[in-house]
């Protein structure tokens, strides 16, 4: 599952295609491209990335010459952001900026649809400045302009700009809702000298679920898989969800609920999860393979626990396929067993007679995991 | 009493021509659940596990009565297949699907909404009122009949959850799986507003992570002066910021979302929450034991 935050670039295409105001832009992969765009000076150089934190890592750069802006170029294309290369810059010329302001279109579970978030202060800080005011309508059909102008009247008293704001909030609502969006966040939303607005950053979350109906995102998706490791690619294409993180206990579990508990139980009792690696979606002989393999390879993996209580699935059948992959693996690295619940008597009788032995609590098992980790 | 389920629930099956769908026929019925009827469009006329199958669900409601509807279709298919249900004239409506564009859960919710339906789902084993009715996947021996009324973000803690529960002799009066997306049928404020009703439940056990904002109405909840007593367990105490955990909506993006917001926002509401799995009974029992005004049998439990 991938969080579809798109770049820049794209978020404000989406938004362009809907008529909402976006700086002229021009986008360049190689240094060469530059020159040909006709830039007029000044001019600010982004890296077009879908990772949040950019400003702070010197993605953003304001540019008066030529010169500047090659070499604004060269350094944000060296420049890792969260971890992602830029797929490239993008260039826009340098706003004569009045003001400020931050409007968002989110997704807001309480309301069972969306909500609209607005500040009258936008740009870096929104995030250390008071809450944004908050209008959540629920389905988009919903959105009322006069219940979202009561917002605006306590917050801003330019009577024309909040009637550009609602007009554009409702713009923002009809792209969400029609594009399957998770957020559409404005931040920040300029207002020229002239009073117009113009969106000077756009944050668009699109809904990988969504997929099926919107080849844009099949597009987009590929672009994330092409950044994930390879570990990743290969969970994804055995329908097995993995999320990596720091420790050394190599955690192998079934169901979302479960596998998040079994991590905070390893923490709990000293220890770190080095994953959250979740079976459920392929509980068969070669999704548990492809689990092993990557904990088996993964240096830092210490002890591997596999803690799986069974609901619909087998977990009989789950100790077989078990005992089949640790009778052919050349790795010592301990492992320790919970399988509980549906078959989880026969379980342990086949785990038994093959010499493992299968702990009926998880906070047993993950004690003796610990315990044996400690060891190596 | 229970809510949604009790004997009277007579099921319809919404894709039981599937693998999943005929397993769960079976598997309904053997709980002693009224499956009454199939939809399959294209397929109606036949009979699946002795059910009749049928082309709408008009048909399903009109000829055998069906008052629920358990529905096993695609994600691209589930609106449509929602929404014939409920307008067909299905009370309650447990879609367990997972996948679904959330745009589509807004549209199946406010349907529901609109026309006074119940819907539990997506992304949820369903319902279950032990001993007396499932509408869902769920392993039926985690259960037993008791006083807790159960609501559960995620299918696979629940199942855990409710097998120690039950096996500390706390036994159940209705277990709600709402789900682990965003937008859903019945979020929680509403799964407990009909478990507060319900004169059977004496207690109510929470099982709640990280990300969205559905452990804060329960804590809403909480502080009203006659709520009843609730015990909680909420996952993702260690989950990394920013990263989906498994579930669309357990993902901390603010400190909002995060387990030790949630938990202080739920202890200031008076609600007991196990800081680990094993403390779960505890706080289940001493929410109980609350309610029957037993406060000799109140154990501290903390940390």
């Amino acid at each position: 599952m991938h969080y579809m935050l798109l770049p820049e670039s794209q978020g404000k295409r989406l938004l362009a295609t809907s008529r909402i105001p976006v700086p002229k832009s021009w986008k360049a992969a190689t240094a060469q491209e530059l020159s040909g765009f006709g830039l007029t000076f000044p001019v600010v150089v982004k890296a077009d990335v879908a990772s949040g934190g950019r400003g702070k890592a010197g993605g953003v750069r304001r540019c008066e010459t030529m010169a500047d802006a090659a070499a604004a170029f060269a350094s944000i294309m060296q420049t890792r952001f969260g971890g992602e290369a830029p797929r490239g810059v993008l260039i826009e010329p340098w706003l004569a900026i009045a003001r400020e302001i931050y409007l968002a279109v989110t997704v807001d579970g309480g309301a069972g649809g969306f909500a609209i978030l607005y500040s009258p202060k936008g740009g870096m800080d929104v995030e250390s400045g008071p809450p944004p005011a908050r209008y959540a309508f629920g389905v988009p059909g919903n959105f009322r302009a006069h219940k979202f102008r009561r917002e605006l009247e306590q917050l801003e008293p330019d009577a024309k700009l909040r009637e550009r704001v609602i007009a554009l909030a409702r713009q923002l609502v009809r792209v969400a809702s029609s594009q399957d969006c998770i957020t559409v966040e404005i931040n920040p939303l300029i207002v020229l000298a002239d009073g117009a607005l113009i969106c000077g950053d756009a944050k668009v979350v699109r809904d990988d679920a969504a997929v099926y109906r919107n080849a844009d995102i099949v597009a987009e998706l590929d672009h994330a898989h092409v950044r994930d490791s390879e570990q990743q690619k290969r969970c994804r294409d055995a329908r097995l969800t993995l999320v990596p993180l720091d420790g050394d206990i190599g955690l192998i579990s079934s169901g979302a609920g479960m596998t998040m508990a079994v991590m905070d139980a390893i923490e709990a009792a000293g220890g770190h999860p080095a994953c959250f690696l979740d079976c459920s979606g392929n509980p068969t002989p070669d999704g548990f393979s492809l689990a092993f393999d990557l904990l088996e390879q993964d240096t830092r993996v210490t002890a591997i626990l596999v803690s799986v209580f069974g609901g619909g699935m087998q977990t009989d059948r789950v100790a077989r396929t078990l005992i089949d992959i640790l009778s052919k693996r050349s790795s010592h690295k301990p492992v320790v067993f919970r399988l509980n619940g549906t078959g989880g008597e026969r379980a342990t009788a086949l785990l038994e007679s093959a010499g493992h032995h299968n702990h009926q609590s998880l906070e047993a098992a993950v004690a003796s995991t610990l315990e044996k980790a400690r060891a190596t | 009493m229970s809510v949604l389920l009790d004997w009277a629930t007579r099921v319809a099956i919404l894709g039981i021509t599937g693998r999943f769908g005929t397993f769960s026929a079976r598997d309904l019925r053997d709980y002693g659940t009224e499956v009454v009827a199939g939809v399959a469009p294209g397929r109606g006329g036949r009979t699946i596990e002795d059910v009749p199958v049928f082309e709408r669900v008009e048909d399903a409601v009109k000829e055998r009565g069906a008052n629920a509807a358990l529905i096993y279709v695609p994600a691209p298919n589930a609106l449509d297949a929602v929404i014939e249900a409920i307008e067909g004239g299905c009370s309650l409506v447990a879609y367990p699907g997972d996948g679904l564009p959330v745009a589509d859960a807004m549209e199946m919710r406010a349907v529901a909404r609109a026309n006074g339906a119940n819907l539990v789902g997506p992304n949820s084993p369903g319902l279950i009122s032990p001993g007396k009715a499932k509408l869902g996947f769920m392993p039926s021996f985690c259960y037993r009949p008791g006083a807790l009324g159960l609501i559960s973000r995620s299918g696979s803690l629940s199942y855990e959850a409710a097998h120690r529960l039950s096996n500390a002799d706390l036994g159940q009066t209705t277990c709600i799986g709402i789900g682990g997306d965003p937008v859903k049928g019945l979020n929680a404020a509403e799964a407990i507003e009909l478990l507060h009703r319900d004169p059977e439940t004496e207690a109510i056990v929470y099982l709640g992570e990280i990300g969205g904002s559905d452990e804060y109405a329960v804590a809403d909840y909480a502080q009203q002066g006659d709520a009843k007593p609730v015990a909680a367990l909420l996952v993702g105490r260690t989950a990394p910021p920013g990263k989906k955990m498994g579930h669309a909506a357990a993902m901390i993006g603010s400190y909002a979302d995060t387990w030790v917001s949630k938990v202080a926002a739920l202890e200031k509401a008076g609600v007991q929450v196990a800081r680990s799995f094993d403390r779960l009974t505890d706080v289940a029992r001493n929410s109980l034991a609350i309610a029957r005004r037993d406060y000799k049998a109140v154990a501290l439990t903390h940390p």
